[in-house]
């Protein structure tokens, strides 16, 4: 019980805290962390797999646990906006920008909300 | 002491958890789902489940967490049962219409099956993006493809070193390129049609006929409730072939489903790479259509479908195009056109509470004719097949002990007529067949089956077969076999390839169903390298004839054909060695030797056309979703035996052995949402066979043969394509 607890508030506390991040120069281009609602190893393949196939994007890598997808981009052919936007498009949360709905309701139940006993928390902050 | 040793193993092996599980992945129906990915959540671990949806896999955690995925249906996050082979299923995915996942294995043998069955998915298909099933084997070892003539363009398979026609070719378990589809018939399954392929190397099961003499292999294609909505392709190539290919996928109601497979393929250029006056390929031009309808209850499935195929083509020398006369053309020429028409499906009735008792009846009605010629020689082929196969499975008193039982119908009615010689003959062969099989835990497996069949023309044929398998450790399982094996040659249709030529058809007796004998076994093992594993596949076949029909071509004028009076016999090995690399490049090479011997003119002597040695190499590279794709394939054939020309005039003759040479294939492909384009070349390093037509320039003389093919005829070839899905 008391492990459910403490795991509920980092996990609450890891996206309450969590401030949209700067992108940063790395070696041949940027990179930016977005928070995302992701919760499962699908949710990271739908991420991952529609960042590959979006212009500019170099590589992506979702941490389930954290739910933070880090993204290596050109900026000349994209920007964190188009990124979240193409997140948000398949149905997860990316940082201030809200889902699709329309996506979101087409994710298999294993990414919705409350799957794997992991709440997408209140984002009215 | 002994028990200090026995605790410090324990105490190892406990530290570093490592728990082996069992599951079987199969949807709300209870049908097995094949090639479905299953992996341990927060590890890299992973299995890919078998032809029968099972899969076996370590475990790293205390706790494992699976997380099974499959297209087309709902991946779930499940927790792993121990101890016990655990059923998990998956729930069809009627709502989620976006490509997930899944990055599964391309080629992968299968583990627990007794037989040696290796699976290539549909996704290993597309490496060969060509064009139909003689093109799916471009990146195998075990299978290799050849060119058979200078004219038809066919391409047959070998296996064990002997021609495909001693493979049993089935589509979803019922047998289908035989008899007059035996030379052409391959280029009559469009490769976007096909799921996945089963190759099962020696011996095949009791339960699909007798057919089976060095193996068997189960063509599976698109299912209405497993394929995309859509799915288009288009492709072209540098020779000026067209081809497009439309599928499409439905539900009906909740319990029907349909799709529709569409295929037309075009080409009417001359390619002439070699100045012969001769076209290195015939113009072809097919239309090919399948609608298939699935009924999926709660304890009955049932499908049912239809297949439309007409095909023609037209080579020769240049000038003879479709539609031309060969037999009042004043060049050489080379026509044929095929139809086929055929009504197919299958029942199964399960029982929910009983998952291993079933009921299932699998059936074909197929007629098809040929119509054409070679030079002035007509040839027409006509075959009626209706085939009927009643299974019924259960267990004896537990698990351990399951068997399958039933009886088939064969009805094959053939005719062909070639210039003067006409053969014709009905089959009616009843058959009933027991099929045992003993699975006392998933190191065993015994499978033991037996048939007997009552053929009209040639008495009875009883057909033993035996596997076994036997796993060493995790990472080695042994398999072994043995098997008998019938066939009816069909003496002019497997020769159309020596019809283009000058030679005599001499039919010396009547002709006998072939009989053989398959034995052999394989080694499946892996090690570490650096930290990733090496997978190694050996195995020795040996396939000997109790009767074989001989087709003899020492003498150059003449093709005496007549029954084995000797031996004859096959020895064949493989090794096969796949590593790794890293994320993104996985290499496989394989060695293959083949002594395969006949008593022809004679004399015991090795059989013609036929590469002792062989190399396969293959390097496959492959970016995170598919983004980028990349292979390369080489296939070496050592130097072949040739038929003696020594009774030609000098000017005519021919080496006794052939040159060894290599064939390249090479395709990039970018991946996109939507689908894929791909870019690709056949026989990369452009090799041909000089001069591959003795006496081209008098195609009507005495000289004159176009049979003599050892490699490749059209030089290099580009092509490009795109397929286009809406999920």
């Amino acid at each position: 019980m008391r492990a459910i607890v403490v795991m509920a508030i980092m996990i609450a506390s890891s996206q309450v805290g969590w401030s949209q991040k700067a992108p940063i120069e790395i070696a041949g281009g940027y990179q930016v962390e977005i928070m995302t609602s992701a919760i499962c190893e699908l949710c990271k393949e739908t991420i991952e797999r529609e960042l590959t196939f979006t212009k500019g994007v170099k590589e992506s890598d979702l941490n389930v646990e954290s739910r933070v997808v880090t993204v290596k981009y050109n900026p000349k052919k994209t920007s964190p906006k188009e990124i979240r936007r193409h997140i948000a498009g398949v149905g997860y949360h990316a940082d201030n920008v809200d889902r699709d709905a329309t996506a979101y309701e087409k994710l298999p139940f294993c990414c919705k909300d409350g799957s794997h006993g992991r709440e997408i928390l209140d984002r009215s902050h | 002491m002994r028990s200090i040793l026995y605790f410090l193993f324990i105490a190892i092996h406990a530290t570093g958890f490592s728990q082996s599980i069992r599951g079987k992945v199969e949807d709300t129906n209870h049908q097995a789902l094949i090639g479905a990915t299953v992996r341990e959540l927060g590890t890299t671990n992973g299995a890919v489940t078998d032809i029968n949806g099972r899969f076996q896999l370590e475990l790293s955690q205390q706790q494992g967490q699976l997380l099974i995925s499959y297209t087309g249906y709902l991946a779930d996050t499940v927790v792993a049962v121990l101890g016990k082979e655990a059923h998990y299923q998956l729930e069809q995915d009627t709502r989620y219409l976006q490509e997930v996942v899944v990055k599964g294995e391309t080629t992968f043998m299968d583990d627990l099956e007794a037989k040696h069955v290796e699976v290539i998915t549909a996704s290993e298909l597309t490496k060969a993006a060509c064009c139909n099933l003689s093109e799916s084997f471009e990146t195998n070892a075990s299978v290799n493809v050849s060119f058979s003539d200078a004219v038809t363009g066919a391409k047959t398979i070998q296996m064990l070193g002997l021609a495909g026609k001693y493979v049993q070719i089935n589509r979803e378990n019922v047998p289908h390129i035989r008899g007059l589809n035996n030379r052409y018939g391959l280029g009559f399954v469009p490769g976007t049609w096909i799921q996945s392929i089963d190759v099962g190397k020696g011996a095949g099961t009791v339960v699909n006929g007798y057919e089976s003499m060095t193996g068997q292999i189960n063509l599976e294609f698109k299912k209405p409730e497993q394929s995309e909505r859509w799915y288009f392709n288009a492709y072209g190539n540098s020779f000026g072939r067209l081809e497009f290919n439309v599928n499409h996928a439905t539900d009906l109601t909740d319990k029907w489903s349909t799709a529709v497979l569409f295929h037309a393929d075009w080409m009417d250029s001359e390619i002439d790479g070699n100045d012969d006056g001769f076209l290195d390929l015939p113009r072809s031009r097919q239309i090919n259509v399948m609608n298939r309808y699935k009924y999926q209850g709660d304890r009955v499935n049932s499908q049912i479908g239809v297949h439309f195929m007409t095909d023609q083509k037209a080579g020769g020398q240049l000038g003879f195009g479709f539609g031309d006369d060969f037999a009042t053309s004043p060049v050489y020429g080379f026509s044929n056109r095929t139809n086929r028409f055929e009504v197919f499906g299958k029942t199964g009735l399960l029982y929910p509470h009983k998952p291993y008792m079933g009921w299932g009846f699998i059936y074909s009605l197929a007629y098809q004719d040929m119509e054409g010629g070679y030079g002035r020689n007509n040839y027409d082929g006509e075959e009626t097949t209706v085939y009927g196969n009643a299974i019924y499975q259960n267990i004896i008193g537990s698990t351990f002990h399951q068997y399958k039982t039933g009886v088939s119908i064969l009805y094959d009615d053939f005719a062909e007529n070639f210039a003067d010689s006409a053969f014709s003959r009905r089959e009616i062969v009843p058959g009933a067949y027991f099929e045992y099989t003993y699975l006392p835990g998933d190191k065993f497996t015994l499978v033991a089956g037996i048939r007997s069949d009552l053929h009209n023309l040639y008495g009875t044929y009883v057909t033993p077969r035996l596997h076994l398998r036997y796993q060493l450790n995790d990472r080695t399982t042994l398999r072994a076999s043995a098997g008998r094996g019938y066939r009816t040659p069909n003496a002019i249709m497997e020769n159309s390839n020596v019809l283009v030529s000058s030679r005599r058809l001499s039919i010396l007796e009547e002709p006998e169903p072939e009989v053989s004998w398959n034995m052999g076994g394989s080694l499946v093992t892996g090690f570490e390298m650096g930290d990733r594993e090496v997978s190694v596949v050996a195995d020795y076949f040996y396939t000997t004839f109790e009767n074989q029909l001989i087709y003899d071509l020492e003498r150059a004028s003449e093709l005496r054909i007549y029954n084995l009076e000797g031996s004859s016999y096959a020895h064949s090995f493989q090794v096969e060695a796949a590593y790794p690399l890293n994320d993104y490049l996985k290499l496989k090479a394989a060695y293959k030797f083949y002594d395969v011997r006949a008593t022809i003119n004679g004399e015991l002597q090795e059989v013609p056309f036929n590469s002792r040695h062989r190399f396969f190499a293959n390097a496959s590279y492959a970016t995170k979703y598919d983004k980028w794709t990349a292979d390369v394939t080489l296939h070496w054939y050592g130097s072949q035996r040739l038929p003696s020309t020594l009774d030609k005039p000098t000017e005519f003759q021919r080496p006794q052995r052939s040159e060894a040479y290599p064939h390249v294939i090479a395709q990039v492909s970018r991946g996109f949402r939507w689908g894929s384009i791909y870019l690709g070349s056949e026989n990369l390093f452009n090799f041909t066979q000089d001069n591959p037509i003795i006496d081209a320039e008098n195609p009507f003389g005495e000289q004159f043969d176009a049979a003599m093919v050892w490699g490749p005829i059209a030089g290099r070839l580009v092509y490009a394509g795109i397929r286009y899905k809406i999920k």
